[in-house]
């Protein structure tokens, strides 16, 4: 949705060569006075940096240090940078670019899963390489990943000689966390079009995600994907993960403790040549149990509907959203509320998962009468979408009935579908319409997306049991 | 003189243009003007055939020709004489005779599909057909319009654009009665129009209804069905009324349609694991008072559910589809 991974598909590398190819026109043709706006020597640096050193000596003196320090830290960075590239396999198209970093001396790379996730699975069709800064390239075996915190170890198939005097990246030790304000430098490959450092600042985690990640004041931007983010020693507080693309500068990085322990876990593995559906699976499995382990065990939020309990989630790890129509409308008025989770689950390009949602609509629908309230309602509770069979998951089968939960009837329906790749997986959704009252109703409708199927029962009836019916008060 | 038997030159259309009646065997056909039926068709021989009386009927008896002689639809073979069924169709040259033999078994007389009297005697029920449709129309109209949705022309529209689409439907098949029987009947496919589509309309209603009360979508799925032979019966009428006589094969042809287009329909929805009628599930939400049957708590329809697993299962072993849909298919 919002959620930019930073990494490019086909579709975007598509945009990089366009926005070459039109930078090539510019450069040969660019009207006196007009300037590209993504020109690599842009004329407005320049004014900028002469009047803030005219207003202050020392500003200018810090700026310069700022920029040692960048250039200091890209230094470090820049033998242990690389770009990870997919390619096709029989041919060396790039099918999608991303960044890491070296950490092993028998050439382990840290990246993001996202990044090579076409080659985990799709071997028959993908592959991977790597390009250093100074313009090594070579083969990529995939050695570890895990999905959820969208991380992967791929390790050189031939690691060149030259690989030791690299030296490695290390890590922040969590002994020393990173106070809020800390600038720190995120290094990697944007749009394919050149390795950069960008600085920004650390801003702590993210509020209400299930899934830390930091929160990053810096332009991230696609192709950056698995590079290392550096403190001021050069060590790794984090990898690019993602950014979103209605704010600005609004960046996430995986915190570098689950790096850690993944290399902590995986290092000395062998590459893995079957396929990662089972693993994919366990990994997602022990995720989904935490994830409903945690929101069972919170209590529905008071709403304060005239007549119905509505079940609203904690915000303890999922944002909500209120909205209603104008109170003037002469149909049907309602007050809407959508809560959902920020962080889900990349499993491929058309598959995120590992996620909840909640939302509801209470309807007033005195301004219509019964009969166009039930139609109304009816309408509302048909086009809901169910999803039907994909690439990656079955087609929705659903159970159906009047429900009856602290005495307010709903017509209920549970529609779940199974992951065809990933073994006891599954995708649930409950819908239920209040059938109590001739002109006021309330509908609600629970998602949960990779769960076991007694999750997904033990979330559906946690669901139900958060309805019920006030007596007016 | 007593009438043995008749013979009539048909046109085109099958109805007699000369008519023959004989007194005497045998008759001789042919174009010379010494025969006893002389025909002015330039592919019939001066002598093309003779019809004889013998012991056990009147036989045909072809003379030399270029074009022979086919009865019913069989060409005589050179030096046959075949016997004369009753009622036969024998055709020399371009020239198409119809023979009638005295004492044949008449076929019993048919009823006459006289469309005026038809339009007639459904009149009245086709008015109350045409002010039950004119309410169900603003009703449902008034069912799904909110207050302060469309207005003025646009609701004009939306109430009128179905009984303009069923005039159209029934001018058309009027000139299709008007091509096979020579009249305009649009009245009387009207009738059948209406009375088949409001079948349909109400009975789907009614089901879903009932469905909600019950809680039992099959009965929606019921509905559906009955939607579909609704409409196949209300097109098995109007070609009723183009081509009275063969209500049997057009009868067989809908039949088949509808066996034919369902059945591929279903093998589709089946092979994308869709229900194989109707919806995912019941869309009908209703007044309270309708509800009959009983709650069960939120646990008792959880378990309820328990099955579904066993299908899912099922249904999401990789398939054939697996490489060729590709991942960018969406999943909403």
């Amino acid at each position: 949705m919002l959620l930019t991974r930073l990494f490019r598909r086909r579709s975007g590398r598509l945009l990089a060569l366009l926005l070459t190819a039109a930078l090539n026109a510019w450069a040969g043709a660019t009207p006196p006075g007009v300037h590209p706006p993504s020109a690599p020597a842009s004329p407005l640096a320049k004014p900028q940096s002469a009047a803030s050193a005219a207003e202050d000596d020392s500003a200018a003196e810090d700026s310069a240090n700022l920029s040692a320090s960048a250039r200091r830290i890209y230094d470090i960075g820049r033998p242990r940078l690389l770009q990870v590239r997919t390619l096709l396999r029989d041919q060396d198209s790039q099918a999608s670019v991303g960044s890491g970093s070296l950490v092993g001396a028998d050439g382990l790379i840290l990246t993001n899963y996202h990044v090579v996730s076409q080659v985990a699975l799709e071997p028959q069709r993908y592959r991977l390489n790597f390009q250093t800064v100074d313009g090594v390239t070579g083969a990529l075996q995939l050695v570890a990943f895990d999905v959820v915190h969208d991380l992967a170890l791929v390790r050189m198939a031939k690691p060149p000689a030259a690989v030791a005097a690299r030296g490695l990246f290390e890590f922040r030790p969590a002994t020393t966390p990173l106070a809020q304000g800390e600038r720190i430098f995120s290094l990697g490959n944007p749009l394919d079009v050149g390795f950069v450092v960008v600085e920004g600042t650390y801003n702590g985690l993210v509020e209400r995600s299930f899934l830390p990640q930091i929160l990053f004041s810096g332009s991230l931007n696609p192709g950056m994907s698995g590079g290392p983010v550096l403190d001021d020693k050069g060590h790794i507080v984090g990898v690019n993960v993602a950014t979103r693309r209605d704010g600005q500068q609004i960046s996430f990085l995986v915190p570098a403790e689950f790096a850690q322990a993944l290399i902590a876990r995986s290092a000395q593995a062998k590459p893995i040549t079957g396929s990662v559906e089972a693993e994919m699976a366990r990994q997602l499995l022990a995720h989904q149990q935490q994830l409903t382990t945690r929101f069972v065990a919170l209590p529905w939020r008071e709403t304060k509907h005239a007549h119905y309990s509505v079940p609203v989630p904690q915000e303890d790890f999922m944002r909500c959203w209120g909205s209603s129509n104008p109170s003037e409308s002469k149909g049907l008025s309602f007050e809407r509320s959508d809560c959902q989770m920020d962080t889900a689950i990349f499993i491929n390009e058309s598959l995120r998962t590992g996620d909840l949602a909640v939302r509801h609509e209470v309807y007033d629908g005195s301004k219509l009468g019964a009969l166009r309230f039930a139609q109304e309602a009816g309408q509302s509770f048909r086009n809901e979408g169910m999803g039907r069979r994909t690439h990656d998951l079955s087609a929705p089968k659903c159970e159906e009935d009047f429900v009856e939960s602290a005495g307010l009837p709903m017509r209920t329906v549970m529609c779940l579908r199974a992951y065809r790749h990933l073994p006891g997986l599954y995708d649930v959704a409950v819908l239920s319409q209040s059938v109590d009252a001739k002109t006021e109703g309330v509908q609600g409708r629970f998602d949960a997306r990779g769960v076991s199927f007694q999750n997904a029962m033990l979330l559906a009836s946690h669901y139900l049991q958060g309805f019920a019916w006030k007596r007016s008060p | 003189m007593e009438t043995l038997a008749l013979i009539e030159t048909l046109d085109r259309d099958g109805q007699p243009r000369q008519i023959l009646r004989v007194s005497q065997w045998p008759v001789r056909i042919g174009r010379a003007i010494d025969c006893d039926l002389v025909l002015d068709d330039p592919h019939v021989a001066a002598h093309h055939a003779t019809l004889a009386l013998r012991d056990d009927g009147v036989h045909v008896e072809p003379a030399a020709s270029v074009n022979g002689v086919r009865l019913g639809r069989a060409a005589i073979a050179p030096g046959s004489t075949p016997l004369l069924p009753a009622s036969s169709v024998m055709t020399l040259g371009a020239t198409t005779l119809r023979v009638r033999l005295a004492g044949e078994v008449l076929a019993p007389e048919q009823r006459l599909l006289d469309l005026l009297q038809y339009e007639r005697r459904h009149a009245v029920t086709l008015m109350g057909l045409i002010l039950f449709a004119a309410v169900w129309q603003g009703f449902s109209l008034w069912l799904t319009t909110v207050p302060g949705g469309a207005q003025g022309p646009a609701l004009a529209w939306n109430y009128l654009s179905a009984p303009i689409g069923l005039i159209v439907w029934c001018a058309l098949w009027a000139i299709g009665s008007m091509l096979f029987q020579r009249r305009f009947a649009f009245w009387a496919h009207l009738y059948i129009a209406l009375k088949w589509l409001l079948i349909a309309i109400v009975t789907e209603a009614a089901t879903a209804q009932i469905a909600f009360a019950l809680s039992m979508p099959s009965i929606e799925k019921l509905g559906r069905v009955v939607f579909v032979g609704a409409i196949a019966m209300m097109m098995w009428r109007h070609m009723g009324l183009l081509l009275p006589t063969r209500r049997r094969a057009v009868a067989i042809a809908i039949g088949s349609a509808v066996v034919v287009s369902s059945g591929l329909l279903l093998i589709d929805r089946g092979m994308q694991q869709q229900p194989l009628i109707g919806d995912l599930y019941l869309g009908t939400i209703s007044l309270p008072g309708v509800r009959i049957a009983k709650t069960v708590s939120a646990d008792a329809f959880v378990k309820s559910a328990a099955p579904l697993e066993k299908t899912l299962a099922k249904w999401a072993k990789p398939g054939d589809d697996d490489d060729d849909a590709a991942p960018g298919d969406d999943d909403d």
